[in-house]
């Protein structure tokens, strides 16, 4: 590790505090053929088609309300299906967003329609927990199994509080199982031949109460030593020579959730998640070794009452990072008092007719002790106010207005209003045809890193301020009673203003220098169908992104306007396929990246296109309430070497054995 | 942008009698540019600008070799026709010296990274062997320079290093003058220069300099220029004495000195003058003076521009410039005729940082 002049110290510094702070067409006709050969999805992409009625009994979700934006929901079979996956990896098949990694194990940031990492909303339990100083998440130190349902959601008008949804917004959320009664036991192993361990164990209970009373919850340990062990020399590959750093990454993590639910329906909740994540790279040397500890303390007590809902939250967000001996790590620690209360109003005509109205507010204290501010500790307060409003015209015509306002201590965001269409063209027996628009305002407050960094710091730096439109066509069509298909094109235009960039022309002092505009289109089919007694699931998507800077801020950027933005692809794809018959299983994920700039002006070697494939098969066996998984999988089937963001080769090929027992 | 340079070192390859070219090698006459890459994406790179060509080849190394350098590049030296380069990865444990033949750029053997740690320059100091400084190991910043520095003894015959000589703690500017070594430091707060004997590889002395001395380079009166403890110093190589300090007063205050290079024929000293304005803008200027002057007043600037890194052709005396506008795009190399007239300016590779000139 180099240290270098006081600039580039800086300069290493700014990355480690960022880090915590980019074809082939044959190719995609080979992954997009798959996916319409074996065509078909089910409910894969399928938004929630409740009717005014059903979701009139209690407070609407958020996601209701951003009409006509892509939305695509990830549901507990998926996730556990998945369950030793990070995120990150999961994520790279499964969407078309791509990832930033810095080798397996070590940090990945998400890039959604070619907007950078911190231009994503991560949101657990309603509450955002990218990390504080950076604005961003480390994807890679996100299990799949911290959390039982998932909301991918596709453009500006993410949720409720709306700092960061500039590209898109992910909703992790913890719920209740009412439905299976008693005490479910469940430990699971998994070890790869790469030196990579995991083990899961836990337990989910509903016990019903007397008088209409339930009590559930969900305890869950995880933990895993990931080496990711390829050798020490350089690897080579159709005459590419990429070099191996040697990683040790231990990750830990608990969850509780605990639901408790009166004969009314008012559910109270407590959920619990704490995760620790300890990277070393090169860890056998003392002398070389770097470390960064990142852990997480995260808990949420909400309260459903009727339409009320009342939400009290605390997050500390933990980062150490040292070398060598480790004795004087540079610190970094963010506490997060939140407060949220919202409420529902609703003037329901008919299931198809009606309007339904949410008012909230959330307050977050700051208390920010970061080595790189001073020694000062920072805090502020910020005030979300949001109005989202809703109406169904017909069962053919939902539109919704959303309202959102941020206050920060010091300088205030621009409001952000979006609106939101969704016209069904068609609806008979067979065929359903949607169209979708969305036009919204984003925005996402200066990290507290842009603003308290000493010197580099900018407390001027304003807001960066997006605004998204999109528009889409949507065919779902049933060929019989166990054939559907869905396909979808989706079209989007987000130009952001005031994007901030860690400028080198000024010793790297933060600026809201840069606009730029991301524009592309989606496609993507889904089949689900069963040939005999095989279930068969394919999805696919194919995303075209162009992401280019647009104005020029200095002598030498007409040498970048216009071109695409350092590392993204411009065209992706990726596909998941599954098929069950009976105890077996096989599942397939594909992905293929075209090729990544890794500088502005595209000069030196681009990062080639690569492909990725795993492979899955599984065997379930079950006897009467116990069940017996084991299952084996090769990840990277083909070997492909292509590189990470340092340069050193990602994985190869390795073979995984998991095995899970229960009793659910 | 304020990484010390030290472009000097560049001229003692000049001389070297086994550099004729053959005229079928694709790298003859001419200048290898060091494009220090960025950090973290580990990509820099050497350029190859012929005399009498505006032409310039990129990324030599990948060329010649179908595999990249996979790191920053901190320098490039060449001894008895092989050339050698610094490879300085960002992460720990992953640095490298790569050996070429200096005709063809075709590697001929590979100093692995468990024997060198964060090389900084290289010099030749005989027809066999060459220093290359390191700093090894650092620590957190801003306790970055926790190791004590040393010189690695590269053996051209054999290909491999052959010794470690501990020095102080960030060591980095070297120069050879006679039977001697001259090496300094950044940033480390260590005030001496170490004097290090090449017959012997072994430190003979040190000179109190001041703090974060960098060694220039010898002028033609023979006196070894340091910049040490903010002020110029001229240094007797013989008794290491310090016999003047040469006041520098910039053209106005607040501005700070640096990339120094001593001339071809070492009568003249360039450096930058540079400080940040109200909006962070790095603003400066190239100036020049007699290595005679006892006091510099900085007045009439050469060229109106700050370079990342900066050297004088030892042969016609030209000035070369590296532009980095950012470290996320192609920097620009200006050449200039020794009196600050523009020749003209050529798309580089990133961050171009060092030059080295060959006959």
């Amino acid at each position: 590790m180099t240290g270098r002049s006081t600039a580039d110290s800086l300069r290493e510094t700014i990355y480690y505090f960022q880090r915590l702070k980019a074809g082939g067409l044959s190719g995609i006709i080979g992954l997009l053929s798959l996916g319409s050969l074996v065509c078909l999805p089910y409910s894969l992409f399928a938004q929630k088609e409740l009717t005014l009625c059903e979701v009139e009994v209690k407070g609407v979700r958020p996601e209701r309300f951003m009409t006509g934006q892509k939305i695509r929901d990830v549901d507990s079979t998926d996730l556990a299906r998945n369950r030793f996956s990070t995120l990150a990896d999961f994520l790279q098949f499964q969407t078309p967003v791509a990832f930033k990694s810095y080798g397996a194990g070590q940090l990945a940031t998400i890039s959604f329609r070619g907007t950078s990492a911190g231009h994503t909303a991560l949101l657990w339990n309603g509450v955002n927990i990218n990390f504080p100083s950076l604005g961003q998440t480390d994807f890679s130190t996100i299990p799949l199994t911290g959390f039982d349902e998932m909301t991918i959601q596709y453009g500006s008008a993410a949720s409720c509080v709306g700092t960061d949804a500039v590209g898109g917004s992910i909703q992790l959320r913890s719920l209740p199982d009412f439905k299976t009664e008693g005490l479910q036991l469940i430990a699971a192993l998994r070890a790869e031949t790469s030196e990579n361990f995991s083990g899961q164990g836990g337990l989910r209970f509903h016990h019903p109460l007397a008088g209409s009373r339930k009590l559930s919850g969900k305890t869950l340990l995880y933990g895993s030593s990931i080496r990711n062990n390829f050798g020490t020399e350089p690897i080579t590959r159709k005459g590419k020579t990429l070099p191996v750093e040697p990683v040790h990454t231990r990750q830990a993590g608990a969850v509780q959730d605990l639901y408790y639910m009166n004969p009314k329906g008012d559910l109270l909740s407590l959920n619990l998640w704490f995760s620790d994540n300890d990277l070393a790279v090169q860890p056998d040397v003392i002398m070389l070794r770097e470390i960064t500890r990142t852990r997480a303390y995260r808990g949420s007590l909400s309260y459903q009452w009727g339409k009320t809902l009342l939400r009290t939250a605390y997050i500390r967000d933990i980062t150490d990072y040292g070398k060598g001996e480790n004795l004087n790590p540079s610190h970094t620690q963010v506490d997060r008092y939140i407060l949220r209360a919202e409420h529902d109003l609703s003037w329901i005509h008919d299931c198809n007719k009606g309007t339904n109205l949410k008012l909230g507010a959330e307050t977050v204290y700051f208390n920010a002790l970061v080595d790189g501010y001073g020694k000062a500790r920072k805090t502020e307060t910020r005030l979300d106010l949001y109005a989202l409003l809703r109406h169904q015209f017909s069962a053919r015509l939902s539109t919704s207005l959303n309202l959102r306002q941020a206050l920060v201590s010091g300088y205030n965001p621009p409001f952000t209003p979006s609106v939101g269409l969704e016209y069904t063209l068609v609806k008979n027996n067979r065929n359903r045809i949607l169209l979708p628009v969305s036009l919204a305002r984003s925005y996402r407050v200066p990290t507290l890193n842009e603003r308290y960094w000493e010197v580099l710091g900018n407390p001027d730096i304003q807001p960066e301020t997006g605004f998204n439109k999109e528009a889409g066509l949507v065919w779902q069509h049933k060929f019989s009673e166990i054939t559907q298909t869905r396909a979808g094109l989706t079209v989007f235009h987000n130009l952001i203003d005031n994007w901030t960039y860690w400028n080198p022309e000024k010793n790297y002092r933060v600026e809201n220098l840069q606009q730029v505009l991301s524009k592309g289109l989606e496609l993507e089919t889904s089949v689900q169908s069963r040939i005999e007694k095989t279930r068969l699931t394919v999805q696919a998507q194919y995303t075209l992104t162009h992401a280019s800077q647009q104005k020029e801020y200095g002598a030498y950027t007409q040498d970048i306007i216009g071109k695409q933005l350092v590392y993204v692809p411009r065209h992706a794809v990726s596909s998941t396929f599954s098929a069950t018959r009976k105890a077996l299983s096989v599942d397939i994920q594909q992905q293929f990246n075209s090729r990544r700039y890794v500088t502005f002006d595209h000069s030196g070697q681009p990062y080639m296109p690569f492909y990725l494939m795993n492979l899955r098969l599984g065997y379930e066996k079950r006897v009467h309430k116990r069940i017996l998984n084991t299952a084996l999988q090769v990840n990277n089937v083909t070997d492909v070497l292509y590189p990470n963001q340092k340069k050193n080769a990602m994985p190869m090929r390795s073979v995984a054995l998991s095995i899970l027992i229960g009793n659910f | 942008m304020k990484r010390t340079l030290i472009v000097f070192c560049a001229f003692l390859y000049s001389c070297n009698p086994d550099d004729n070219t053959q005229p079928e090698q694709p790298y003859g006459k001419g200048v290898i540019v060091v494009n220090e890459g960025n950090f973290t994406d580990n990509n820099g790179t050497l350029s190859f600008l012929p005399t009498g060509s505006p032409a310039l080849s990129y990324d030599i190394f990948l060329k010649e070799n179908t595999r990249s350098l996979t790191g920053g590049v901190s320098g490039y030296g060449e001894v008895n026709g092989k050339g050698i380069i610094l490879v300085d990865n960002s992460g720990a444990g992953q640095d490298k010296i790569e050996i070429v033949d200096a005709g063809t750029f075709k590697s001929e053997a590979t100093i692995p990274s468990a024997e060198i740690e964060n090389p900084r320059e290289v010099v030749k100091v005989s027809n066999t062997k060459a220093y290359v400084t390191a700093w090894d190991a650092t620590g957190n910043w801003p306790d970055t320079y926790i190791n004590p520095g040393y010189i690695a003894v590269l053996d051209l015959t054999t290909n491999k290093l052959t010794k470690k000589i501990p020095v102080q703690h960030g060591a980095q500017s070297i120069v050879v003058s006679g039977n001697e070594a001259f090496v300094g430091n950044i940033y480390s707060g260590r005030t001496v220069i170490s004097v290090v004997d090449i017959t012997t590889d072994a430190v003979k002395q040190t000179i109190e300099a001041g703090a974060n001395p960098q060694v220039i380079g010898v002028d033609a009166n023979n006196k070894l220029w340091v910049y040490a403890g903010g002020a110029l110093k001229k240094i007797n190589p013989s008794s290491k004495a310090i016999e003047s300090t040469v006041k520098l007063n910039p053209a106005s205050a607040g501005q700070s000195p640096g990339k120094f290079v001593l001339s071809h024929d070492k009568k003249t000293l360039y450096f930058t003058l540079s400080a940040y304005d109200e909006n962070w803008n790095e603003v400066g200027q190239v100036y020049s003076t007699s290595v005679d002057a006892t006091t510099i007043n900085a007045t009439t600037p050469l060229i109106r521009k700050v370079f990342y890194g900066m050297a004088a052709d030892p042969e016609t005396g030209n000035l070369y410039g590296g532009l980095a506008p950012s470290f996320k795009q192609a920097g620009y190399v200006f050449r200039y005729q020794p009196n600050g007239t523009l020749i003209d300016s050529i798309k580089a590779e990133i961050a171009p940082a060092k030059f080295f000139f060959r006959r």
